[in-house]
């Protein structure tokens, strides 16, 4: 049993050729999924029961099972079907890389949805109302006076959930891609050496989330520039 | 779904082994948890720098990557102790369930450190001086006086915690724990109904996560009631 320093330091570069394909997944299923989020909010707050509800089951569903069952649901549930194989969305219930996109981007827009709802409920009545007596239309209320605070108040549940969705990534290693974590586990499968390969990934994810944090911290700091600071 | 009926039985193994886990991880995770919190709040140095280490770590790597750490990573080293003793032994390994119960146990214990932390400092501090001041020692103050009132602030935040529990055990399929989604992928490979099979998957874990919100609901009831008959 020896613990080997310089197979982390020669495996870390392996690893890296991952980190592509990680931040692929991360970038594209966090855009699609904010997008999903914003569309489901609406649907949650229009007032609307028939589109409400929808929009209440569908974060039911996904906040309520793993994000794994998902994948596999996605990724092997599919082909089940003939109508799936035959239709043109075939290409992407095929690909693996398809299927993790599409469960992490399914499973970020029922999350930040929520995040986004606890930011919307958090505006203050009074400036709605002002806007109103300014004569400003509910689109321009919602456009001009709801979306920047509720930037500002969410981000910081936001940037936790970024993190969650990065870590999240590391599952795609189970639907056979090769990404940070997967790189990891097939040098593991020849080297047998889980010690040092495995904690040089860790590294990299732990390198990765300071990253986020910190350029969180710095949009916080930009987007509360003209809030009192309580000293 | 008539082809589900021949496997409820493996499924309903499968639940129980779930629950286990996840029971044996909450409890580990607590005591992670409040054994952190304590750390972080405490004024000893070293022992605050090794709960923010802790956190740090836990918090930025990803489940699955801990998961795997733990379970090949023992297994490594038990075998190479075995091996020592009998050169003959090829293979020892600590059982999946306990190496990714630690592990979750790891992962979240670092999540509700942070919880912990926050409502220990929400119980107002006179209460510990008059505790001190009546000479209860400080053993019985943290577990009579401080954890009785930190526990009901802690509550929403520890009910998510416990569902990321629920749902991070989905994770331990991957060392081979024969739980419901390993037993989904070999009901697969005999009935060739991916879909159905991964499905019954999802609506277990959907159901217990809904028994854990509806009773951290009234567990937040029950510990609010003083302040509901106040009003």
């Amino acid at each position: 049993m020896s613990f080997d320093v310089h197979l982390i330091i020669d495996s870390i570069p392996r690893m890296l050729e991952g980190l592509g394909l990680t931040l692929a997944l991360l970038i594209l299923s966090t855009i699609i999924g904010l997008v999903l989020a914003v569309g489901v909010l609406l649907m949650r707050i229009s007032g609307r029961w028939f589109l409400a509800w929808p929009a209440m089951v569908y974060i039911y569903i996904f906040r309520g099972t793993p994000i794994l069952v998902q994948i596999f649901i996605i990724y092997h549930g599919m082909p089940q079907f003939e109508f799936v194989r035959e239709s043109i969305l075939w290409p992407i219930f095929r690909d693996a890389f398809g299927c993790c996109v599409l469960a992490l981007s399914l499973n970020a827009g029922a999350y930040v949805s929520e995040i986004l709802r606890g930011g919307v409920l958090g505006v203050d009545q009074g400036l709605l109302e002002a806007g109103k007596a300014l004569g400003l239309s509910t689109r321009q209320r919602f456009v001009y006076i709801t979306t920047p605070i509720v930037i500002r108040l969410a981000l910081p549940a936001y940037s936790n959930d970024f993190i969650s969705m990065l870590k999240a990534t590391a599952l795609a290693s189970t639907v056979t891609l090769m990404d940070m974590t997967g790189v990891a586990r097939t040098i593991v499968a020849k080297t047998f050496a889980p010690y040092e390969i495995f904690i040089g990934a860790a590294i990299i994810y732990l390198v990765m989330t300071w990253f986020i944090q910190k350029a969180f911290g710095l949009f916080e700091r930009h987007m509360s520039r003209y809030v009192k600071k309580e000293t | 779904m008539s082809v589900v009926v021949g496997w409820l039985d493996e499924y309903f193994w499968g639940t129980v082994v779930v629950l286990k886990v996840f029971g044996l991880a909450l409890i580990m995770a607590v005591i992670f948890g409040l054994i952190g919190s304590a750390a972080k709040l405490s004024k000893i140095r070293i022992a605050r720098a090794l709960a923010n280490a802790y956190t740090i770590v836990f918090r930025g790597t990803p489940e699955l990557l801990v998961i795997l750490i733990i379970y090949f990573g023992s297994a490594v080293t038990i075998t190479g102790i075995a091996q020592s003793f009998d050169p003959d032994i090829q293979f020892v390994d600590i059982p999946p369930l306990w190496a990714g119960a630690l592990a979750i146990a790891l992962v979240v214990g670092a999540y509700m450190t942070e919880t912990f932390r926050g409502a220990f400092l929400g119980v107002d501090h006179g209460q510990i001086e008059a505790a001190r001041a009546l000479g209860i020692s400080n053993f019985k103050t943290f577990f009579y006086v401080r954890v009785p009132q930190m526990w009901r602030l802690a509550l929403p935040n520890f009910g998510n915690h416990m569902l990321s529990v629920m749902k991070d055990t989905a994770l331990i399929s991957v060392i081979g724990l024969e739980e419901i989604l390993f037993v989904a992928e070999m009901a697969t490979t005999v009935t060739l109904k991916p879909f159905t099979m991964y499905l019954v998957v999802a609506l277990i874990y959907l159901a217990i996560t809904t028994v854990i919100t509806l009773a951290v609901a009234g567990l937040e009831k029950y510990a609010n009631r003083h302040l509901e008959s106040a009003r």
